[in-house]
């Protein structure tokens, strides 16, 4: 609570005013005990009271050892708190009980302990139930735990016997503290209440506001969600597409040149045509099993079954089979160990450069390096093709753009250039992508 | 593990608390039982041993109580004895037992100083109320309940100037003697002009008590004033002081032997009747003690002064402390020696009628006088005793003021209505 502080300052201040009320009341039985005993008034105040008193230090040591077990009892309340709610219950009717204590050991001259204990509780509990309960039995005890009320206890003999003792200035004095002590109780009692329950009230509002913006913020979130689950459906939709293009594409793309040259050469060299055309049916079959997996699991099946260093070499040793282009296809990544979602993206990006260099470039001379410097991997394919004349992305390459976003990769692509000497003068594509690092396990 | 080290601390803080919440904590070794006592006499007497009786009683106390020690605080004088009585009751440090003045008998029962002996005497078989005059035993009841034993009774009796009766030629009346006898004699005495008187201090109460009248209920509630046996005892206080011829008797005249008679405690007759000390006092004149003369509808009956033995009902030793109360009120032993060192009577018949005792006591009364059994007996066991009651002095001065200023008639007994309602009322008042 905000004003936390303000109430413990409060209740610091009704403890030690309490204590010195407890502490007047008991000395000054004790001190007018001895006194008069000393000034032969013994007999006529044993005769004007007609009653025993308790003993002289009894009402010292009773109140004072039962308040300080209250106040014992109130700071482990409050540095402790305890869970158990028997055991909130225990110390709350315990406190209750020594507040009854101390009324009664203090003669029932005093009962604005209960006030303090009632303060002490009613911050504490929290349960309306319990506190409306405690307020009535400490107010009860408050209104009525009067020397004036009560039927008096053996041996309690009333304050006023004991202030007759002194003179009319004395005893105006001693009244006066008294009655300046108590309603100083009786205010600070007050200031704690309106303390507490100003501190509940801005408590409350601050929760009702809280309250509205998490309604708010729930309202945003169901749109969010309702967007997202497009969102995601649109990137699926997407994906499939992707996938449909790289596998069919590819797979197609390879069908159709390797049964080309199976029918240029099934005249000239048959036994060569069935061999290709035997590697075309396998492709074939390879393109199917790659787009049922794609279906299924919508990834490369080459990724599937063994690391991304093995399924590009296979890549390209199918694709050398199935073209008739020559790939050089160099590794100088070191050990590749990415993610599923690097591998697809990387396996992708040489499939489509690899597809593209052939369908479009009509390229027989392809180059594709794989290099690393730190966490960015990156592939670069060259070829000697045809290039584009026109830079216009496809859709592989748009796509390819798309998958290599998501994961903070870059693409870049170009035609190269025409006079260069180590002969690749078609189109390049590079592809930058930064790897999450995995822990070597 | 903290919490329970918590808890702990806490059973410990609370134990200590109870710890110092009772107060007094018992000692090691003997047991030590206190008895709160004046030293002198209550009766106003000369009295040299004063201890000797409770010294007596201590030591056979102790014997039959290995381990246990009686002590007490010698040398408070009687007159301070209430108040040092009253200042240990404020201090929590009154005795186990102790001496209850009669005047401080309803005091120290209404405050509960005293514990109810109800209880422990039923469940004594030693003891036996039988054994006591029954006035005496009264003495120390209050509200039906018995808060006191006696120690030792005082009834007052009536002092008797011999040597002024015999110039008169008059016999010395008996023990059995009324109202009459002695109106009678106290007018042939008194010859105002000679100074010679019939009766100094004798007042309408010590009247009223010999005509089986009581001015107050025993509750000390409600107010007798108007009845007719006080409004007797009143006329005939007044009938005596009219002898006087509006001379106020002093007790100068008295001292001198110029009044033949004087109500007196039987206690200053035991004191001063014996040799030496009779040589002390009124040693103009020949003189003796006889009881108080019976009104018409009382007999020789007087006021009994009983000193008494209370236990505190604080005490945390209340089975010793009745031993020891009984021991000084019923032991045969014990009570024997207020014969030799105190002058009151013994509250049990067995020693107060003693014959061969009060032969001894009565060796030194010249020609044959002093009480017989029959007449101890007669004084004791009829004996009144008043109740003292918070406001019984307010209620008394009321009454006597009254008294004074009424006149005799009918206009007399129309105020003394008046002032029985007035004291009824002061009464009822809590």
């Amino acid at each position: 609570m905000k004003n936390e502080r303000e109430l413990t300052c409060t209740a610091a201040v009704m403890f030690a005013l309490n204590f010195s009320i407890i502490l007047f009341y008991s000395l000054i039985c004790l001190t007018t005990t001895f006194r008069l005993c000393g000034s032969l008034g013994a007999y006529d105040f044993l005769a004007s009271v007609r009653q025993v008193p308790r003993y002289p230090w009894q009402m010292l040591v009773q109140s004072l050892s039962l308040y300080a077990l209250l106040c014992v009892l109130s700071l482990f309340k409050s540095l402790r708190s305890p869970q158990r709610f028997a055991l909130r219950m225990a110390v709350c009717v315990t406190e209750i009980a020594l507040c009854a204590g101390i009324i009664f050991s203090l003669d029932f001259y005093y009962s604005g302990i209960a006030l303090l204990v009632l303060a002490d509780l009613v911050h504490y509990v929290q349960s309306s139930k319990m506190r409306l309960c405690f307020i009535i039995v400490l107010s009860l005890l408050f209104a009525f735990g009067r020397y004036e009320i009560v039927a008096r206890p053996a041996g309690s003999i009333a304050f006023n016997a004991y202030l007759s003792y002194y003179n009319q200035t004395a005893q105006s004095w001693f009244t006066s503290l008294e009655s300046f002590m108590v309603c100083l109780n009786i205010l600070m009692f007050v200031l704690f209440m309106i303390l507490l329950f100003t501190g509940q009230k801005d408590e409350n509002t601050r929760i009702r506001r809280l309250n509205e913006q998490l309604n708010q913020a729930n309202d945003q979130l169901r749109d969010y969600a309702v967007n997202m689950e497009r969102m995601t459906e649109m990137r699926e939709r997407n994906r499939l597409a992707r996938e449909i293009h790289d596998t069919l594409g590819h797979t197609l793309t390879g069908i159709i040149m390797g049964a080309d040259a199976g029918l240029a050469l099934f005249d000239a060299a048959p036994e060569e045509s069935k061999k290709r055309i035997q590697v075309v049916a396998q492709s074939a079959r390879d393109g199917l099993t790659d787009v049922r997996r794609s279906i299924k699991a919508l990834r490369p099946d080459a990724l599937e079954r063994s690391s991304l260093a093995e399924a590009l070499e296979e890549l390209v040793k199918n694709f050398c089979m199935t073209t008739s282009a020559k790939v050089a296809y160099s590794q100088e990544a070191g050990p590749l160990k990415l993610a599923a979602d690097e591998e697809d993206t990387l396996y992708r990006a040489v499939q489509e450069g690899l597809t593209n260099a052939v369908r479009h470039g009509h390229a027989g001379q392809i180059d594709i390096r794989l290099t690393r410097k730190g966490d960015v991997v990156t592939v670069s394919i060259r070829d000697n093709g045809l290039g584009c004349a026109e830079p216009e992305e496809g859709f592989g390459l748009r796509h390819m753009r798309e998958r290599l976003e998501l994961l903070g990769g870059a693409l870049t692509c170009g035609n190269l250039d025409k006079d260069a000497a180590d002969g690749y003068t078609g189109f390049f594509i590079t592809v930058d992508l930064p790897v999450r690092s995995r822990k070597e396990e | 593990m903290r919490g329970h080290m918590w808890k702990r601390a806490e059973a410990v803080l609370l134990a200590l608390a109870l710890c110092l919440g009772l107060t007094g904590c018992g000692g090691s070794g003997d047991t030590v039982i206190t008895i709160g006592v004046y030293a002198g006499s209550y009766w106003d007497t000369p009295n040299g041993d004063c201890y000797q009786i409770l010294d007596h009683a201590i030591a056979l106390f102790e014997a039959d109580h290995p381990g246990v020690q009686v002590k007490y605080v010698s040398g408070i004088p009687t007159d301070a004895y209430s108040e040092w009585l009253a200042e240990q009751i404020l201090k929590g440090t009154e005795p186990d037992l102790y001496f209850v003045l009669p005047e401080d008998f309803d005091l120290l029962v209404s405050s509960g100083a005293l514990a109810n002996l109800d209880e422990r005497i039923a469940g004594d078989p030693e003891f036996d109320a039988s054994l006591y005059y029954e006035p005496c035993l009264r003495s120390g009841q209050a509200n039906g309940s018995q808060y006191a034993l006696p120690h030792e009774s005082v009834p007052t009796i009536m002092f008797v100037n011999k040597t002024l009766l015999e110039d008169n030629g008059i016999e010395m009346p008996d023990n059995d003697w009324t109202w009459d006898d002695f109106y009678d004699i106290c007018a042939r005495i008194t010859d105002v002009d000679s100074r010679r008187f019939g009766v100094y201090d004798y007042t309408w109460l010590n009247a009223l008590y010999s005509n089986g009248a009581a001015l107050f209920s025993e509750d000390g509630r409600s107010c007798y004033l108007a009845d007719e046996g006080v409004q007797q005892a009143v006329q005939f206080a007044r009938r005596l002081n009219e002898l006087n011829g509006g001379y106020t008797v002093s007790g100068r005249d008295f001292d001198m032997g110029r009044v033949a008679f004087r109500p007196f405690l039987y206690s200053e007759y035991r004191a001063y009747q014996p040799y030496p000390w009779r040589l002390k006092k009124y040693s103009a004149f020949q003189w003796d003690c006889i009881s108080m003369p019976a009104g018409p509808s009382g007999s020789n009956v007087s006021e009994l002064h009983t000193m008494m033995l209370g236990v505190n009902a604080r005490t945390r030793h209340g089975e010793l402390a009745w031993d020891l109360c009984k021991l000084l009120s019923m032991d045969e032993s014990v009570q024997k020696e207020l014969y030799a060192y105190s002058h009151g009577i013994s509250p049990l018949p067995s020693i107060a009628e003693d014959g061969g005792l009060l032969a001894q006591l009565h060796q030194d009364v010249p020609e044959g006088g002093g009480f017989s059994p029959e007449v101890i007996h007669h004084i004791m066991s009829s004996a009144v005793v008043v109740p003292r009651f918070g406001a019984y002095s307010q209620a008394m001065i009321m009454a006597e003021s009254a008294v004074q200023e009424t006149a005799g008639g009918q206009a007399g007994q129309s105020r003394m209505l008046t002032a029985q309602r007035e004291i009824n009322v002061f009464l009822s008042k809590p």
